[in-house]
This record gives structure tokens, C-alpha cells and sequence, in this order.
């Protein structure tokens, strides 16, 4: 499992609407923060390749340092699922976004989740929790 | 090869352009020189590229050498080939002869000697002749030339004029010294080509050495920059790169990697003659530091004259990323710092050279904005070196501790060196005084008392571990300045750049140059619209600005930042920053920019700031909302102040009624804050421009963190249903306003549709009756007696507490209001339960009636009711009888017994509602009564039959009856007025008639009787009880006495009294009046008629000669022709007769009275009409007038 990654959901109206650190790594105070940071920004980048590509995969988009930015861009709402890991497993990322994604989907579908606002499911944490130990 | 660079290095600096050489066999060089070079450069030239193709150059540079010249003599030996690109690409002799003798001996031969060896070549005869005996010599001597020197492929000779015109011959000559260009470039091509194919077959082999292959490929790559073939002497370095890359540097590990020559660290990436190839090749090894930089600065020259500025700087991008690697490889061996300033000064550099050429709007937009992209990621890995120097010489604790900052200092990789610097001997004053800036420094507290763990700008495992040194430690503040300061004298031995030391000299230096690096990051990244990229840096210009103390500025890059964040929702990151730019707002006074970052602050995520931290922002915010304020902006507190109806369906109200609505305010401040006013408006669902007035809170509302119940009263709105608006209120001066949308949803996603269908809070019904009021009967009551009359109220769903009655009365009508009102519940006698009796125990109460209003009791408040109210209808006339059999145009109208009750009933919560009521009720007396003579005696007596028909809906008992009677008649038998028989008690069922005889007789009339009439009127009294139901009409009176034990049974009698009319028979007719008939043909409006009478007299009664006479008319029916008043002769005999006509224009049509023919002086009494006339006649309307009707 990778040591460092930050999950992160962002929707269409670029609000992150879910994040989690999913890391082995000890957690410490400042990383959230400038994984959020380094998150944010490349969201610079996804907004230019996002049109180059009919792919939802998008790995590797950003690096930082040993770090790396991989996105999922969702086909229709345009939402990005953000992963930043120091793990090299492609395809257990994309395995573990596509999983991501039906979860998202499934809370979609619920009546009661208002399109675009936080997920605060804790089941769907617990089930992305999972599914990071499960891939990354 | 390797003794060749030095000879390469110096033909490159001294050959810039290609050569043509002159030979000027006839010494006309200094006749022809200045026009000869005035043609370089060449404007347009086609040259052939390294694959054949045709390409067209301009401007192409060269430079005519003479073959004397000791540039020409002194080149390298034919042998070296290598550098043939310098040798002349064409040879043109000038020569000019007037003597075709000594042209054959001397020239020719001289010149074909000379051209031997040559191979591009061409001949230039020059004509000086001024003569036209020289000019025919000289033409002579060309000609010759000319058939010696040219051959059947190529013209080799061409004629310049010095006196004639020049323009053909310089065509001419420019397009003879192309081909041989052409010619001499092909051929030089191919033999590089071949030359370097021949190396690369080897390049396996052993013998094969890099430095041939270098100065092969250069020399070709040379001379095609030379022609202006920019494009293929790219090419070649780039082979030349990729060979160097695949076979040197790879194989050869222990090579010198060069770089630590004094001013290495500065970048020479742009700089291709830093260094002499000499410098740069040490014993056949190519030094990497040196060589790559060098054939990146070829490339880079190349790709200027491109005009690809772009390319530098993406190419220039990833070699710089690419080659710090590599340094960082070498660190140990390089120089304290190195790869940090070669770096920085690379970008520095790449920057300022691509900026230099690159012209915005000359490329296409996306590779303007990609440009700006790694422009800005060049600033930025520039900003990041800088700052990493400035920390390792301990300038570390005035760097913003910014996310970019640390993200970009502390997670990257750090200098790493092998030894790290120690402290040179005669530094302890500067360590001294370096401790000593340390200890000042202090940090700089965030506004709001915010405490926050400071983000690591360094790893902890940078310096300080290697010295042994905990930084929180204070006790290792001295070895901390000790290593600051051995790290600055190693800086200081590594940068050779004044001017960038000059940056890191001191503090306001340092600040300025990051100023500039960040200025230019963001600049560029807005440029590439990387706005998130640009933002974070606009928060790194704005904490220089306020530490610069200057805060406006500070302010407005401030709000940019805050501004993407927010508006993207990232609120962990907007929390950073937001409170530096409450800061700076404080400073400037800038009240609402204060309040609204408060405001902000409070409703970011609740996580991010400690309680106390968020009771700050609140006191900060309720002190300045109580301050006085110059221009107070409503303050929006949508995110802190939510608002919802409270659940279940919608307040339902009726039209016109108050209410109170319940509203719930969610407050997201951590204390209690006190609101001097809150109002919220109501939007109708139906028409959304129609915004009813705000409601308000009465008074001062204190609003609990969390949810809070709050009542807001009502008044009446119009029909339809309501969703909640707006929500306003006052902070101390302050006025907000939420517009409620619940925290953490999208404020702005238009594309989900995600307007939930507000839910309305309150639905106003259209108007419709809430309450009916109507007479509980319909049938007639008893004039002049106490009367119940009842009113049934009966609410539609709709409750009637405290609701007030007001009672009017009408015209004739009095309420008793020695009783007391009577209410109960109304028994629903639709029902078929007839044979209960209405008798049914029922609620019910008395209400006094006290200013004209009663008030309903409460239990009467939802259920129909009857309301008895004591009445008495006062009718002040005697009521008069009618003769049995006519039809009587006196019979006492209906509207006589209507009077009306004017009700007004308010209810509803505050007496909103009104309902204004008149009721009719109908009075009248409990008998009409009429009267017939059934019989005459011969001796006056009659027999009257009175006729009493029951009005009422009631059973009445007659006791006694008795005639009062009027002068000229008298009691026949008993003489006390009494019937004839005595049946009483008579009853008299409901609208039954029954009939009394009376014996009366006719009485003499004499006239002192007359004087002292009493009766005018016979008078019948009726002594009765009634006995009826209140709730079908007519009953007993009420008893306004105080009631007392026996008057419960007991019925009271009552009198009735009625007029009767009873006429003398006429006893001495006087005179006859007869009415003649009328014109059988009928009476017609506007046609005239006459009406006659016929008086006879049939008695002489008195002496006169004549009889007053007057016809009285209606003047609206007819117009009356002569006179109406008029004595008639009529002679006093008896039997006398006379007519009288009058002529009458009908003026109405229908059924009219007619003219009625009065005689004054007669008593009528003693007039008998017969035949009488007629009450009525019919008058036809005029004929249709045809002048009318004609068509035209």
C-alpha cells in the first residue's frame, strides 16, 4: 500500500466535496494542507487535458516531487475523483477509481444527496478507506 | 582529433559567413570593391537543404575575400576537410583587356592556370572604356572570353559595364554566384554526410571517438547555419545531442562532469561561446556540465533565429529539470549550492532571453498560452531556489509560511552536500550578530489570535540533523547562527553573480527579488490561465506587500486569493489566507471588507477554527456592527443565519385573517448573538414579482448557536400561497440579510437542477363566507308586542371565538332591552327525526346586550346557533278593516310590517373579519279584519258581519269581542257591542278565518252631533291569547316583567284593536250623477276625447240656479281642454238635467284613472252614481306615424 495518498472528490463546480487521506503514512498536521494545496493546483492542468483525452483515466497529470496527481474524470458530471499517491500501481489506481466511481454513483442515486454538495456518508468513507487499502 | 578543437574553436569565432573569393587578375578590385559588396547580404537565395529540397533564404550573409587576402591564405591545408565549410564557396575573377592580342597570349593562358583547380568559378569582364573605339575592343575581347571560357552546360562569363547600366549585370552576377553557392554547399553536404556515415558504421568499434563525430556533425551543422539552413544545423545538434546522451555519457562513468571552474554556477545555457571547446573536452572526454549547456546554447541561438522562442523555453524547461538531476548526481563534488544557483540563474536567464523574443499574438494561442505556462514554471522553480537559499543563510523565519512555500521548500529535495560548510575562524562577530537577528525575529501572530502550527518550510532532516541542532530548541540558537553564517560564507564562495548575492544580502533585497518572482509567476500563470497556479502567488505578493506595510495592495491580492478559493469551495486553503486579509481590511479602516471577511470566516467549516478563534471573528464582527459607520453595507449572512419553516404542511389562514408564522433560524455563530431587529418577507408563489411587505420580530431577538424557534405575527395577506423570501435584520447598526440557502449545497449549479420546489409556509384561501347570519323564520310576527325574533349564526368552518355581534334596528323596530339576549344551539331539524320534539335539551345562555354588541360565548364559537333577540315593532296606526268582497287597493301593504335588524358581526382572531347583515322581519297584526253587511232590516238595523282572518302562524283564542261603533250607527239588543252570540272562546287556527255577527243599526246624524264627533271610526277590540312557537313566527309576547313564578303558565290576554269602515247607506240622494259612455272605438294617446256626465236633480234641495263643478285629473296622464272648475246652470226644479263635457287628451297609454268629476257644495253622500263611472280606462298608445316608415 502506498505510504502517502490523499483522495480527494471534486465536483464540476470545482468544490472538493469529499477528501480523505488514505495513506499508511503516520498523519501529520501540515500534510492535509498542502496535499489540498497541491490538489488545487492541478486542477490547472486537468482542466487542459481533460479536453485532450476521451479517457477518463488521466494518470499522472501533476507531479510533485515523488508525488504524483492521477485523475478520474467522470463522463458526465464532469466531476474529478483526485488521487494524489508516491505509488507507481496504475492499474491498481484506476481499478480503485472505477470503484470509487460507482460508489459516487450510488450516492448519486440517492434522493436525499443534493448533486454537488459534500458526501458525508460514512458508509461511503469506510467503503473508499477500504478499497484504498484494497488497490493503492 | 582532439588538437583540432583549439583550430575548430578559432575558425568558428573568425568564419561567421560564407566566403567568396575574388580574383582580381586585372587589379579592379578597388574600381569594383563598394559595388561588389554592397550585394551582401544576398536578398533572396535558393539553397538546397540537407535532403534536396529547394528552400529559399533572405538575406543571406557573405563576404568577398580577395585571394591575397590572409584570411584565404592562411586556411588550414586542403587535406583537413573537416573544415572545408570555411574555405570560399565561389571564385570570381575580374578582368578587363582592350587588346585581343594580348588577351590571347597573356590573359588566357593566365587565366586558365589560375582556374585549374577551381571548380566554381566565374569570370567578370570588366569594360572601363570610355571611347566607343575601346568600348568595340573590349567587346571584341568579351566575345572571346567568352568562347573560350563558356561551355556548352554553363555560362561562365558576364560582362560589367562601368559606365552603362547595371541593373542586368547584377542579376546576372548574383544568380552565376547562387549556382555556384548551390553547387559548393551540395557538394560540402555530401561529404560531411558521407564523412559522418562512415563514423557512425564504426560507432561500435573501438577506435570510434566522439570527438570526430563532434566536429564532423558541428562543422556541418556550422556551415548550415552558415547558409542560413537554421532548421537542418538544428537537426544536426540535436543528433549530435542524442549521440552524445546514448554512447558518452553512458559510457563513460568516470569521466569529469565538470562545473567547478569560478562562474560555473551561472547558467550558460543561452551563452554558447562561455567556454572554449578546449575548456570544455579534457582528454577526449567530453565534460557533461560544460558540453550540454553548450549544445543547449546552440540549439537555443538556432531556435531564436527560428523565431521559436517558445521552444527555448520548453525545451529550455525540461533540460534545466533534466540537468539538475544530473547535478544533484554530482553534488558532493560540486561546489556548496551550486546546482540551487545554476538553476535559479538558468531560469532567470530562460526567461528574460524568451521574453526578449517572444512577441505576444505572433504564434497561435495555444502555444502563446503553453509559453506562459513554463514561463511561469520557470519563476516559480526560480522563486523556489531563491527562497532556499535565502533559508540556508537563515533568513528562513521572514519566509511566508504559506502552503506554496512549504509544499515547494519542504517537499522537494534538498541540497544534500557531502560536507557541509564549517565555520571559517574569523566569523564570531557575524555568528553574534546573526544570533542576535534570530532572537529578534519574531513571529509574525496571525489577526484574531489565530493559533496556528507553523507549516515546515524545510525538512527536518536538512542541516540541522547533520549539526546535531533541535530548531525549537532556543538553547541552540548560537549553533543555529553558526550554521547560518558557515552557510553563507560557503554561498558566497559558490555564487559568482554580484547580483544575485546582492539579492540575498539582506532582507528588504531578498523580499524585493521575491516580489519579482512572483510577480512574473503569476503574471505568466494568468497569462496561461492556470488561475489557481497565478492565485498562489498573488498570497505570496501580498504577504510582501504587508510586510512592506503596504496594505492596500496586500488587501487586493488578498481578495483574489480569497475569492478562487471561496468561490471553488476550498476552505481549508481559504482559511489560511482569509484572516491576513481581515487583517489588512482592519488596517485600512475598510469597515465592510472587515465585516464581510468575519462574516466569512464564521461560516467557513467549523473544524478549521477553535472556538475561540470563532468567538473572536463574532465579537469582532457585533463591536463593529454597535460602531458607528460611514456608509453601512447591508452585510450578507447567508451562510451563518439559516432559515426554514417549520415542518408539516404549510400555516393555512382565510383571507384577511392575522396569523403567526413559526419560523426555525439555525445560527452558526459560536455565541449568542443579539439581533435588534429581524424581518423576513414572503414571496407568493404565484407571482414572483409581487414581494409582500416584510414581517417583523417586535423588539430585540437573541438568537442561541443553533436552532432557535422564533414566532413572527402575521397581518393579513392577499390570497395565495407563500414561500419564505428573504430574511433581514440589524446588527446593532449593521443591517443583513440571509438568503437562506442551507450551508455546504451549491450555491451556483444551475446544470443539476437543483431548485429544490420550495415548500410554501403559507397558504392564504381566497375570500369566501365564513359565516352565515339569516332570520330564523319567515313568517310574520305581532306588531306592537314583544317579539322573539331569531338569527341563526352558522360558522363555515370557521371558528367564531370572541366574536361580537353588533345590533342595529330599523326604522320602527326596538329591541327590549329589559331581556336578555337569548343564544342556543340550533337543532338540525332537516333531519327525519320528527318525532323528536325541538324541545331537545340544548346549550344555552343569555348574553346582555350592552353598547348595541353582544359576544358570542365560546361554546357557541363552531356550532350553528340561534341568537333570540327581544324585539317590539312599533306600528303607531290604528290598522284599518276592508269590506269583505273588494277588492281593495287600501288593504294594508306587506312593506307596512317590514322592518329590519342591521347585524355586523366581527370575528376572527383580531375582529378582522366583518360581516354585515340586514335582516328583514317581517310584523303584522295577528287579524285582518273585514266587514260585510250580511243583511238590512227595513227599520236601519243591519247585521255586520266582522270577518277577523288570523295573520299569524300561530293558534290564537279570541275571549271577547266588542265594537266601539262610530256616530250615525248604534248597538242593536244588548247595546254593549257584543256579537250577537256569545261562542267564546273562539280559536282561531292558524291563517283560518272565522266570522262575527253583529246587530247594529243606523243611527240619525244631527249637526250639533257633528260638533262633538268622537268616533270617527267604528273601532273592534278583540281580547285574544296566542299561542304559538317562536321558532315558526308569531308567539306570545314576551313578559318584560321581572318574571315571576306564575307567569310562567300563564298566557297573557291581549287586545287587539282595528278600524273598521263602515258607510251610511245614502239615505236622500240629492242628485244623480251619471257617466256617459265612451267612444266605443277606444281611447288613443294624443287623440282627443270627451267625457260627459249627466246630472240630474232629483230633488229641489236648494234654490240655486247653478251647481259648482270641478274635474279633478291626473295632469301626467291627460291634458285637460277648457274648464275644470265652473258652476253649471242647473234649474232648481226637481228633475232638472244638464251635461257636462270636458275634453281630455290622453298622454300615457296603459290602464289610467280616469277624470274624476267632483261637486263641492254637495255632500257626496248624497250623490248617487248610477251608472257610475269607471275606475280605470284603457288608453291605446298613438298610432305608428308611416312618414317614418317609408323606405327610402
Amino acid at each position: 500500500m502506498t505510504s502517502t495518498a490523499c483522495f480527494m472528490i471534486v465536483s464540476r463546480n470545482d468544490i472538493p466535496i469529499y477528501e480523505a487521506e488514505v495513506g499508511t503514512a503516520p498523519k501529520k498536521e501540515e500534510a492535509a494542507h498542502q496535499h489540498q494545496f497541491i490538489l488545487h493546483a492541478a486542477l490547472d492542468v486537468v482542466q487542459d487535458l481533460a479536453w485532450t483525452t476521451s479517457a477518463m483515466f488521466l494518470k499522472s497529470v501533476d507531479r510533485f516531487n515523488d508525488l504524483v496527481v492521477s485523475v478520474y474524470v467522470t463522463a458526465v458530471s464532469h466531476t474529478r475523483l483526485m488521487l494524489l499517491h508516491d505509488s507507481r500501481n496504475d492499474d491498481g489506481i484506476k481499478s480503485f477509481f472505477q470503484e470509487v466511481h460507482e460508489l459516487y454513483i450510488k450516492i448519486l442515486l440517492n434522493p436525499l444527496y443534493l448533486p454537488g454538495s459534500r458526501v458525508t456518508s460514512s458508509h461511503f468513507d469506510t467503503k473508499v478507506r477500504g478499497l484504498a487499502r484494497r488497490y493503492l | 582529433m582532439t588538437h583540432l578543437l583549439a583550430q575548430f574553436q578559432s575558425i568558428k569565432i573568425s568564419c561567421d559567413r560564407l566566403v567568396i573569393a575574388v580574383k582580381d587578375v586585372s587589379d579592379l578590385w578597388p574600381v569594383v570593391s563598394e559595388k561588389v559588396e554592397e550585394r551582401a547580404p544576398f536578398k533572396r537565395a535558393i539553397l538546397n537543404n540537407k535532403t534536396r529540397h529547394q528552400v529559399t533564404v533572405d538575406n543571406l550573409p557573405a563576404e568577398f575575400l580577395l585571394t591575397t587576402d590572409s584570411r584565404i591564405k592562411s586556411r588550414v591545408p586542403q587535406d583537413q576537410l573537416f573544415f572545408c565549410f570555411q574555405e570560399p564557396y565561389a571564385t570570381v575573377v575580374l578582368v578587363t583587356c582592350e587588346d585581343l592580342d594580348e588577351f590571347k597570349t597573356i590573359l588566357k593562358p593566365r587565366l586558365k592556370l589560375i582556374l585549374q583547380n577551381e571548380e566554381e568559378w566565374f569570370v567578370v569582364f570588366v569594360s572601363k572604356a570610355k571611347s566607343d573605339h575601346g568600348s568595340k575592343m573590349e567587346r571584341k575581347v568579351y566575345g572571346r572570353l567568352e568562347v573560350d571560357f563558356n561551355s556548352r552546360r554553363r555560362e561562365r562569363c558576364c560582362k560589367f559595364d562601368l559606365h552603362e547600366s547595371e541593373a542586368t549585370f547584377w542579376d546576372d552576377f548574383e544568380l552565376k554566384i547562387m549556382e555556384c553557392i548551390r553547387n559548393t554547399l551540395d557538394r560540402r553536404i555530401q561529404f560531411y554526410e558521407d564523412e559522418i556515415r562512415k563514423l557512425n558504421e564504426q560507432r561500435l568499434t573501438p577506435v570510434w571517438s566522439f570527438c570526430n563525430f563532434f566536429i564532423l556533425k558541428e562543422s556541418l551543422a556550422f556551415m548550415l547555419e552558415m547558409a542560413q539552413l537554421h532548421e537542418d544545423s538544428l537537426r544536426e545538434y540535436d543528433e549530435l545531442e542524442l549521440c552524445y546522451m546514448e554512447t558518452v555519457k553512458n559510457a563513460d562513468k568516470e569521466r569529469e562532469f565538470g562545473g567547478l571552474d569560478h562562474g560555473d554556477d551561472e547558467s550558460a545555457i543561452l551563452n554558447r561561446n562561455n567556454k572554449q571547446l578546449t575548456q570544455i573536452v579534457l582528454d577526449t572526454s567530453f565534460r557533461q556540465f560544460e558540453f550540454q549547456q553548450y549544445l543547449f546554447a546552440c540549439q537555443a541561438k538556432l531556435l531564436f533565429n527560428l523565431h521559436r522562442p517558445f521552444d527555448v523555453a520548453s525545451r529550455g524547461f525540461s533540460f534545466i529539470v533534466s540537468f539538475s538531476e544530473a547535478l544533484a548526481l554530482h553534488e558532493s563534488n560540486l561546489p556548496f549550492c551550486m546546482r540551487e544557483v545554476w538553476v535559479l540563474t538558468s531560469c532567470l536567464r530562460l526567461i528574460n532571453a524568451t521574453a526578449e523574443h517572444f512577441r505576444d499574438g505572433q504564434v497561435a494561442p495555444d502555444i502563446e498560452r503553453e509559453y506562459y505556462r513554463i514561463r511561469g514554471e520557470l519563476y516559480c522553480l526560480s522563486r523556489v531556489k531563491f527562497m532556499r537559499l535565502a533559508y540556508l543563510i537563515g533568513y528562513g523565519s521572514n519566509i511566508e509560511r504559506s502552503p506554496v512555500n512549504s509544499a515547494l521548500l519542504s517537499m522537494l529535495p534538498w541540497p544534500k552536500p557531502a560536507v557541509l560548510p564549517s565555520l571559517p575562524s574569523d566569523a564570531s562577530s557575524e555568528v553574534l550578530a546573526k544570533e542576535k537577528a534570530i532572537l529578534e525575529v519574531t513571529p509574525r501572530s496571525k489577526h484574531f489570535g489565530i493559533q496556528r502550527k507553523p507549516l515546515p518550510l524545510g525538512p527536518l532532516s536538512l542541516l540541522f540533523d547533520a549539526y546535531n541542532i533541535n530548531v525549537e530548541n532556543s538553547a541552540d540558537t548560537s549553533k543555529l547562527a553558526e550554521v547560518y553564517v558557515a552557510a553563507e560564507h560557503a554561498l558566497r564562495a559558490t555564487i559568482s553573480d554580484p547580483g544575485l548575492w546582492k539579492s540575498l544580502s539582506s532582507l528588504e533585497e531578498l523580499e524585493t527579488k521575491n516580489l519579482e518572482l512572483s510577480k512574473g509567476a503569476a503574471d505568466s500563470y494568468y497569462h496561461a490561465w492556470w488561475k489557481r497556479h497565478g492565485v498562489v502567488f498573488d498570497g505570496e505578493i501580498a504577504s510582501v506587500y504587508f510586510k512592506h506595510k503596504n496594505y492596500e495592495q496586500a488587501a487586493n491580492s488578498y481578495e483574489k486569493v480569497c475569492a478562487l478559493y471561496s468561490g471553488e469551495g476550498w476552505q481549508d486553503l481559504l482559511a489560511d489566507v482569509l484572516p491576513n486579509l481581515a487583517e489588512c481590511q482592519k488596517i485600512l479602516n475598510d469597515k465592510p471588507g472587515y465585516l464581510t471577511s468575519c462574516v466569512r470566516l464564521l461560516s467557513l467549516d467549523k473544524k478549521l477554527f477553535s472556538t475561540k478563534e470563532r468567538q473572536a471573528f463574532q465579537s469582532e464582527l457585533v463591536h463593529l456592527a454597535h460602531s458607528e459607520m460611514a456608509d453601512p453595507v447591508p452585510l450578507d449572512v447567508s451562510s451563518l443565519i439559516t432559515y426554514s419553516g417549520h415542518s408539516g404542511p404549510p400555516v393555512e389562514l382565510c383571507d384577511g385573517d392575522p396569523g403567526s408564522l413559526t419560523v426555525t433560524l439555525w445560527s452558526e455563530f459560536p455565541d449568542d448573538i443579539t439581533l435588534e431587529s429581524l424581518s423576513l418577507t414572503l414571496t407568493a408563489t404565484s407571482n414572483a414579482d409581487e414581494r409582500v411587505k416584510a414581517i417583523k420580530t417586535n423588539g430585540v431577538t437573541i438568537l442561541n448557536t443553533g436552532r432557535n424557534t422564533i414566532a413572527l405575527s402575521l397581518p393579513p395577506q392577499k390570497p395565495g400561497s407563500y414561500v419564505l423570501g428573504v430574511l433581514t435584520g440589524q446588527i446593532g447598526h449593521l443591517r443583513f440579510r440571509s438568503h437562506g440557502f442551507s450551508r455546504g449545497g451549491p450555491a451556483d449549479s444551475d446544470d443539476f437542477s437543483l431548485d429544490k420546489p420550495t415548500r410554501p409556509i403559507l397558504k392564504v384561501f381566497k375570500p369566501r363566507s365564513l359565516v352565515d347570519l339569516s332570520a330564523a323564520v319567515s313568517s310574520a310576527l305581532l306588531m306592537n308586542k314583544p317579539q322573539w325574533v331569531g338569527i341563526v349564526i352558522k360558522p363555515l368552518n370557521y371558528s367564531l371565538k370572541g366574536a361580537h355581534l353588533h345590533i342595529d334596528t330599523g326604522p320602527g323596530l326596538r329591541i327590549e332591552e329589559s331581556r336578555a339576549i337569548e343564544i342556543e344551539k340550533l337543532v338540525d331539524n332537516d333531519n327525519n327525526n320528527s318525532s323528536k320534539p325541538s324541545n331537545v335539551p340544548t346549550e344555552c345562555s343569555q348574553i346582555n346586550l350592552t353598547n348595541g354588541s353582544i359576544k358570542l360565548p365560546d361554546w357557541a364559537s363552531s356550532i350553528t346557533t340561534i341568537l333570540w333577540i327581544p324585539v317590539c315593532a312599533i306600528s303607531d296606526g290604528l290598522p284599518k278593516g276592508t269590506s269583505a268582497g273588494v277588492i281593495s287597493t287600501q288593504r294594508p301593504s306587506i312593506a307596512n310590517g317590514l322592518r329590519t335588524l342591521s347585524l355586523k358581526l366581527e370575528f376572527g382572531v383580531s375582529h378582522n373579519q366583518i360581516l354585515k347583515r340586514t335582516i328583514p322581519v317581517h310584523f303584522t297584526d295577528p287579524f285582518h279584519v273585514s266587514t260585510r253587511v250580511t243583511d238590512q232590516g227595513s227599520d236601519g238595523s243591519l247585521f255586520l258581519q266582522v270577518i277577523l282572518q288570523s295573520q299569524v302562524k300561530a293558534s290564537l283564542t279570541i275571549h271577547d269581542v266588542w265594537l266601539d261603533l262610530q256616530d250615525g250607527f248604534s248597538h242593536a239588543g244588548r247595546g254593549d257591542g257584543r256579537p250577537t252570540s256569545g261562542m267564546f272562546p273562539l280559536v282561531v287556527p292558524p291563517a283560518s278565518k272565522s266570522g262575527i255577527l253583529f246587530g247594529i243599526s243606523l243611527g240619525t246624524i244631527t249637526n250639533e252631533d257633528e260638533e262633538i264627533v268622537v268616533h270617527g271610526d267604528t273601532i273592534i277590540n278583540i281580547k285574544y291569547e296566542i299561542c304559538g312557537d317562536r321558532n315558526l313566527g308569531s308567539h306570545t309576547p314576551i313578559s318584560l316583567k321581572p318574571e315571576g313564578p306564575e307567569d310562567g303558565d300563564v298566557t297573557p290576554v291581549l287586545t287587539f284593536k282595528s278600524g273598521l269602515v263602515l258607510q251610511r247607506p245614502v239615505q236622500e240622494p240629492l242628485l244623480a250623477v251619471a257617466f256617459l259612455p265612451l267612444p266605443s272605438n277606444g281611447l288613443t294617446v294624443g287623440q282627443l276625447v270627451t267625457f260627459r256626465w249627466r246630472l240630474e236633480r232629483l230633488t229641489n234641495f236648494d234654490s240655486k240656479n247653478e251647481l259648482l263643478y270641478e274635474v279633478n285629473a291626473n295632469p301626467k296622464n291627460w291634458m285637460i281642454a277648457g274648464r275644470k272648475r265652473g258652476h253649471a246652470p242647473l234649474s232648481s226644479k226637481q228633475g232638472a238635467r244638464i251635461e257636462i263635457s270636458i275634453m281630455c287628451v290622453p298622454l300615457a297609454a296603459g290602464h289610467v284613472r280616469p277624470p274624476k268629476l267632483n261637486l263641492p257644495s254637495v255632500n257626496w253622500a248624497n250623490v248617487c252614481c248610477n251608472p257610475a263611472g269607471p275606475h280605470l280606462v284603457c288608453v291605446l298608445p298613438p298610432p305608428l306615424s308611416s312618414s317614418f316608415c317609408i323606405p327610402a
